[in-house]
């Protein structure tokens, strides 16, 4: 163990770790806190670059951008009411509130003080609960993949803040974006039209930038531009954040447990972790009116829940290929891009690189404190860049992005189809995140799917038989029709209403 | 571009049923039980069936109301003209157009049209938008071609790095 550790530390102390994580940081920082641009956008923008640094290094500038630009968020929701990522979005109207009140610092030093403590919290659970995890899945045969990956997907859909129904169908169009190609079960060309641009498939990572970042600028071509942020000095950041640590001490620890629980569970990320931890708070707060008048107990808990998430994210995706989350999905595209194929294997064939990746979390998350403070200080400036002048960059960086992938202009075409397929799926209640999943496991779902019908020789009894399998097919199935039972209780709850009560 | 659910319920069936229909015709494999066309039958009909539920109103009141944030002190709305909507093709647009032209204008150019175009269509002045036009081309050009060794097209204009 200490000498797979002394061989993370040298492979992380090489001067392109350190450098690429630090522009990364800095990257993760301005794009966070830029109103518009998400935490999944800044990672995706940045898979082009991965592809030119060692495996490390490449791991290292996802980690250090997802987990600055969740926190970067925080800061223009605070000081202009608009979340910089959609995980800021549960808590901007309690901080804007607190900066109207004049503790502006309060509520930014609490976005990057419990942010922190979350991401290592969150670190930490990926470290305990990774390895024992890979030894149960090692005894995974098919049957338990494929139940595995259908219940990720089952979750993306029943946490999405949208009609089950729609999410389901989300889910849908992403699998069968995953068919085309020839990379199934026969080696047919499927769905390719004849085109030989289609037979490879379509990439997972052109098409998230298209739904991400495309979609984004699009969306952008309609709404007003967000008022700039009023020039003014801050005091101290991290006075007073020793006092909240311990005065809302337990608020801390629940946020930090919600959001590696939220995390671990596939396709749920850091906005519903931030969501249902600040809904958490306020349940549970001894002082639940002042929440919504500048009350800082919902931030610490709700800033910690969602770095939490980041890190517990990346359970699934290390051990089985399924994604905790959209960046997530884009980190499994860079580990199987650098050789670092998930699964449980990963932990015993390739030990020293999982502890570079603890490491690389721990480390991403201690130098954010610095980092944060300094944003902070600078967010006047990089708050006032218009959206005139950021967009044009973004829509240059996913054409060229988009080449970069495969050296190839259909790269581009992909982008702008999928650009125009998130904007019309979100604009009408379709969440994207459930597309995305379905487009990175549908490979995966095939092939656990075919090989264990094969392996049953077309019978499906096998798939329960398993006692695993049989506990995973029960949870997946009942995620499956609890939408439906929940419509039939509805219903019935609200036939027998008398006619009297009704005004 | 806010469609009933009607509309998209049931384009989704026929996405659903075409979907079913193109796995039906793949040839299966001799001797196996499974080939390539069973997930896209099994994808196919469970989107037509969601497709259904969605043009038949299932599932819409799991549906959360959207939060709009006012926006204190910015701009007043847009104008919601019948063409208004179309202004989010341009992007989408604006990438095709690079896969059109870019192997015959070069990069370069080609870049600097895009940037001018988006930032003037997000309310940038020509002030504004042409030095961004210019520079940010040349910046990009800098990190993917010279950095990150991405062969960008050089069309008319070479970069001289």
């Amino acid at each position: 163990m200490l000498n797979t550790l002394t061989q993370a530390f040298a492979l992380i102390t090489t001067w392109e770790v350190i450098v690429a994580m630090l522009a990364a940081s800095v990257y993760g920082l301005v794009i966070g806190s830029l109103p518009g641009l998400s935490a999944t956008m800044a990672t995706a923008l940045l898979v082009p670059v991965t592809f030119y640094l060692s495996p490390i290094a490449a791991i290292a500038t996802i980690v250090a951008a997802s987990t600055m630009a969740i926190f970067a968020g925080d800061i223009p929701g605070a000081l202009l009411r608009i979340p910089g990522t959609p995980a800021s979005a549960a808590y901007a109207d309690e901080a804007y509130a607190m900066t109207r009140k004049g503790e502006a610092e309060l509520a930014l030093g609490a976005g990057v003080w419990f942010s922190a403590v979350g991401g290592i919290a969150g670190t930490l659970s990926l470290m305990i609960l990774a390895p024992p995890l890979a030894e149960i899945a090692l005894s995974f045969s098919t049957f338990e993949y494929f139940w595995l990956a259908f219940l990720g997907l089952m979750c993306a859909t029943l946490v999405a803040r949208s009609s089950p129904v729609k999410a389901i169908a989300s889910m849908f169009i992403g699998l069968l974006v995953a068919c085309i190609g020839i990379e199934n079960p026969g080696g047919v060309p499927r769905f390719t039209f004849g085109m030989t641009n289609l037979f490879g498939g379509i990439e997972p990572i052109p098409a998230l930038v298209g739904v991400f970042a495309v979609a984004q600028v699009m969306r952008a071509m309609l709404t007003p531009e967000p008022p700039p942020i009023p020039r003014r000095k801050f005091g101290s950041i991290m006075a007073g954040q020793w006092r909240l640590t311990k005065k809302y001490n337990w608020q801390m620890t629940r946020g930090n447990i919600v959001g590696i629980i939220i995390g671990v569970l596939p396709g749920a990320g850091a906005d519903m972790a931030a969501w249902v931890s600040y809904a958490i708070s306020k349940r549970f707060s001894k002082e639940p009116e002042k929440f919504g008048t500048g009350h800082v107990e919902g931030l610490v808990e709700a800033g910690a829940s969602n770095n939490a998430s980041i890190a517990s994210g990346w359970v699934p995706s290390l051990l089985f290929g399924i994604p905790g989350d959209t960046i997530a999905a884009i980190a499994i595209g860079v580990l199987y891009m650098k050789g670092l194929n998930p699964g449980p294997t990963l932990f015993t064939e390739k030990a020293s690189s999982m502890y570079a990746i603890y490491l690389m979390f721990i480390i991403a998350n201690i130098i954010m404190i610095p980092l944060g403070i300094i944003m902070i200080r600078l967010a006047s400036y990089v708050l006032r860049a218009p959206r005139s002048t950021v967009m044009p960059v973004i829509m240059l960086c996913c054409a060229v992005g988009s080449f970069a992938i495969g050296n190839n202009m259909f790269g581009v075409v992909t982008v702008a189809t999928f650009g125009i397929i998130g904007y019309v799926m979100e604009e009408n209640g379709y969440p994207v995140a459930a597309m995305v999943l379905g487009i990175v496991m549908g490979t995966m779902i095939e092939q656990s799917f075919v090989t264990s019908l094969i392996k049953s020789d077309g019978s499906v009894f096998p798939f329960f038989e398993r006692p695993i399998a049989a506990i995973l097919a029960a949870m997946a199935i009942s995620a499956l029709i609890w939408p439906v039972l929940v419509w039939v209780w509805r219903k019935l709850k609200r036939a027998p209403v008398p006619a009297t009560s009704a005004r | 571009m806010r469609l009933p659910d009607r509309v998209t319920g049931l384009f989704l069936v026929g996405l659903g049923a075409a979907a079913a229909y193109g796995g039906w015709q793949l040839p299966p494999v001799p001797g196996q039980p499974v080939g390539p066309n069973v997930f896209p039958l099994v994808i196919g009909s469970g989107l037509a069936l969601c497709g259904l539920a969605i043009a038949f109103g299932i599932g819409h009141n799991f549906e959360e109301k959207e939060e709009l944030i006012p926006v204190e002190g910015g701009q007043p709305p847009p104008p919601t003209g019948k063409l208004y909507g179309l202004r989010a093709l341009l992007p989408p647009a604006l990438l095709l157009f690079y896969v059109a032209i870019a192997d015959r204008l070069g990069f370069i150019l080609t870049a600097t049209l895009i940037v001018y175009v988006t930032a003037t269509a997000l309310g940038a002045r020509w002030k504004v938008a042409l030095p961004l036009a210019v520079l940010a081309p040349i910046g990009i050009h800098l990190i993917f071609s010279k950095l990150l060794r991405v062969p960008l097209p050089p069309g008319v204009l070479p970069m001289p790095w």
